[in-house]
């Protein structure tokens, strides 16, 4: 044994010697915080630096067509990605991959945002957005936080009642606020009833193509479809939306369009469309497959609800549909079952354009109307299946159950909520914790900037009483928001090499500059702190063209190095890039002036930002 | 001349040895890690006896701004041989192992501390030459400096911390290994 204890005294030493050289004994244990229960509000949504909030919340921003992200609970503002507008910011709508996305459009009204899922929960992979103003949908990739794909919807005109994706992002659906003649054609609006359609769109995302599709779509009646939501569960082949205006007015639809005493829920089995489709139930129309329900029967029915509905919730456990009645003082609870049931025995009530009635009767659970709440409009929910109902005309969040109909908590906010969002509340598994008051009007909340108002988004505590414990500021306007658990969404801090993408440049002597008849083609890099555009040259950080020229220049940050972010902008050219970590991006455009023109990097990088500069050279036309 | 054969345990002893320089080869043998404000994680260049590995590139971005010269493979002729050396040094371990030599363990004891020192002084010339021989138009000048082969320096914003690696702990332990036989195999 003895003979042992020198080779084992030998190797300690060494390991010991290496354990004290790489191992970390630095503390990373934090001091245990006060459980929730008994930290004052402040507390609760203070988050010191060294730590990170709890969940993101991804607000639409309305027509300033961007997204903003918000950490959850300290309601900082992190980022703003722009989706459906320019933003020189970020380059967005600059560079030519989001220059081409966005087309010829300088704004959107970014309505309801929707996460990607799987099994009905959040996935964190992507987002998805709709634009009310000119009738687009896009895909945001959660690793960039960027937006990969858009994509025009023809037939339809401001897909309001979207985006909702179902239970494993088979399709996202964009149901129309506004109906229009298919192809958007010219027609007399005395021939609305006849000429018009709300056609709604089934799309599908490619997540290995990153490519949003049309996969057919159903011309539904000319009526307003406000708000949806995918079934979950036992009932996940199904949808629902609401509708408004089945009155068919035409004109002041403020009170021709608040007629009727009741309009419709609208139910439809997305597999059984999908079938259909496959099968060839459908007309092509303007490149579309097109399913028109008085003439391809089957997959959707229509229920009635009391009149101008807004939101249409299913709860967690898929089992009810909740739609709030707006100008209806009440929520009604509708059971899928007993849908499916009156399905099976086609206990109808007549058609409505060709499309079967539900018997109400036959599957309302519940209408539900606590006390002087008024303007219901949507619902979310906690992790214990309470349902919690943004009132728009009395200012309040009136928590419920569904499965009672009693109400058991109320909290005024400042005010006139539009939305809620809950801590991941519109999926199979909410969180409860927190809800979020949308609210449209900020009034005397904040300093003063003049007559027009920031909307305000109000913290509300959930884990015991409803308590608004914070308020926030935010550009207008967010109409809806989604809450995800902060560990869900993996970003990358880098974009990583590509030796396949022959735009880009890694080795600074490969930097070039390529002339093709009048195109010419940079092939350059951005590094701490210079341009490199053309390594051989005797001032490599210069561009020299002829006038008239069509100009590419692509451009590679060589800093694989985090947050080290290169802008690129050309004095007087109107442009401005962006260029990320390790990324190559391209900015297209004609050389038209001719002259001097210095080039900066506008995205500071480093201590010689100011001197990461060159020029571009426009020689004039003889 | 019995007597002069090492023991069997001392064989083994010098075995072991062969192994853990052999091993040394797929570890780092020294290592440099820089600490600034805006890189509380740190950059690391991690030295193995054939490559370098960790942030090159980014410390080599930073460097440009005091006109250090570029870390890389081509800086460090020894990365293309070194590791011969080191398996040439193993099998000559396994060999003294076998042979169990009294003579051929002082040669390779000797071989040991000559290796040894070579390479000490091999990386404070390389750390001299980097520390010293800064370019002139460079755009921040600082005095030349010479970082120490172990522990903390401090250049500009940057705290520079040295350490060695695993390869290099597995050379010290093969190196006590081969100082035990001598105590062990004494005159009896």
């Amino acid at each position: 044994m003895k003979k042992w204890v020198p080779i084992a005294s030998g190797l300690l030493a060494g390991f010991v010697a290496a354990t004290i050289s790489f191992a970390d004994f630095s503390n990373s244990t934090n001091n245990q915080v006060a459980s929730n229960s008994t930290k004052s509000d402040a507390e609760k949504v203070y988050v010191p630096f060294g730590e990170k909030d709890d969940y993101y919340l991804f607000a639409s921003g309305g027509h300033s067509g961007q997204m903003f992200i918000y950490g959850v609970p300290s309601m900082r503002h992190i980022r703003t990605v722009p989706v459906f507008s320019p933003d020189s910011a970020t380059g967005y709508g600059f560079d030519e991959h989001s220059k081409k996305m966005l087309g010829d459009y300088t704004w959107g009204d970014l309505h309801h945002p929707a996460f990607s899922e799987t099994n009905g929960d959040y996935d964190g992979k992507y987002m998805f957005a709709t634009d009310v103003g000119n009738s687009r949908a896009a895909a945001m990739d959660l690793e960039t936080f960027t937006v990969k794909d858009i994509i025009n919807v023809p037939n339809t005109s401001g897909p309001h009642c979207a985006a909702f994706v179902t239970q494993n992002t088979e399709y996202m659906f964009l149901p129309t606020r506004f109906a229009v003649p298919i192809g958007s054609e010219y027609k007399p609006l005395d021939d609305y009833s006849d000429q018009y359609r709300g056609v709604m769109s089934a799309v599908t995302f490619d997540q290995n193509k990153d490519k949003l599709n049309i996969a057919y779509q159903v011309a539904l009646p000319p009526w307003s479809y406000d708000l949806s939501d995918a079934g979950k569960k036992s009932s996940a082949d199904w949808a629902v939306m609401t509708t408004y205006n089945t009155e068919e007015a035409t004109t002041n639809l403020e009170i021709n369009a608040s007629q009727a005493d009741r309009d419709f829920i609208v139910l439809f089995n997305w597999k059984e469309l999908e079938k259909m489709v496959a099968d060839g139930q459908y007309d092509e129309v303007t490149g579309q497959k097109m399913i028109f329900p008085e003439k391809h029967k089957g997959g959707i029915y229509l229920v009635p609800v009391a009149k101008s509905p807004h939101g249409v919730d299913v709860t967690p456990d898929g089992k009810h549909f909740i739609a709030s009645g707006k100008l209806a003082p009440s929520m009604t609870v509708f059971s899928f079952e007993k849908a499916f049931a009156a399905i099976e025995k086609q206990d109808f009530a007549g058609e409505r354009n060709g499309i079967p009635i539900i018997n109400y009767d036959s599957i309302m659970e519940r209408e539900v109307n606590p006390e002087n709440a008024l303007g219901p409009l949507h619902t979310q929910f906690d992790d214990k299946g309470m349902a919690y109902t943004t009132m728009f005309i009395s200012s309040e969040i009136v928590k419920w159950d569904p499965k009672t109909g009693e109400t058991l908590d109320r909290v005024p906010v400042q005010y006139s909520p539009g939305h809620s969002v809950a801590a991941e509340g519109d999926t199979v598994a909410p969180d409860g914790k927190w809800l979020i008051a949308l609210n449209k009007i900020a009034k005397d909340s904040y300093l003063s900037v003049g007559p027009s108002h920031p909307e305000s988004m109000q913290l509300i505590d959930i884990s015991g009483k409803m308590k608004v414990i914070q308020s926030s500021p935010v550009n207008p306007e967010p109409h809806y928001a989604q809450i995800i658990k902060a560990d869900k969404i993996k970003t990358i801090e880098v974009y990583p090499k590509d030796e396949n993408n022959k735009l880009a440049t890694y080795k600074q002597d490969q930097a070039r500059i390529e002339r093709n008849g009048n195109e010419v083609h940079v092939y350059g890099i951005a590094m701490r702190s210079k341009f490199i555009f053309d390594a051989k040259a005797k001032r490599p950080d210069v561009i020299e063209v002829n006038q008239g020229d069509k100009v590419f220049i692509h451009l590679t940050n060589t800093d694989f190095d985090e947050d080290i972010t290169h802008g690129f902008a050309i004095n007087s050219y109107n442009l401005n890039i962006e260029v990320q970590p390790g990324q190559t991006n391209t900015i297209e455009f004609t050389a038209d002036k001719a002259g001097t023109f210095p080039l900066y990097c506008t995205n500071f990088c480093s201590a010689l930002h100011q001197e990461m500069t060159g020029y571009f050279l426009v020689k004039p036309k003889k | 001349m019995k007597t002069k054969k090492l023991s069997l345990v001392s064989s083994i002893l010098i075995a072991l040895a062969a192994i853990l320089v052999g091993l040394s080869l797929f570890f780092p043998w020294w290592q440099m890690i820089f600490f600034a404000p805006q890189y509380p994680e740190g950059l690391n260049i991690i030295v193995y006896p054939n490559k370098l590995e960790g942030e090159i590139d980014i410390v080599n971005g930073l460097n440009h701004y005091i006109g250090m010269e570029n870390f890389s493979e081509e800086n460090f002729p020894e990365l293309a041989y070194l590791s011969y050396l080191v398996i040439g040094l193993a099998v000559i371990t396994l060999l003294t192992a076998i042979l169990r030599k009294k003579s051929l363990l002082y040669g390779l004891i000797g071989l040991f501390i000559i290796g040894g020192s070579l390479g000490v002084w091999d990386l404070t010339r390389a750390l001299r030459k980097f520390g010293t021989n800064l370019s002139p138009t460079a755009p921040i000048k600082i005095d030349p400096f010479v970082p120490p082969l172990l522990g903390h320096n401090t250049v500009a914003n940057f705290v520079t911390e040295s350490v060695l690696g695993y390869g290099a702990y597995f050379l010290i332990a093969a190196f006590i290994l081969l100082l035990i036989p001598l105590w062990k195999d004494r005159k009896r």
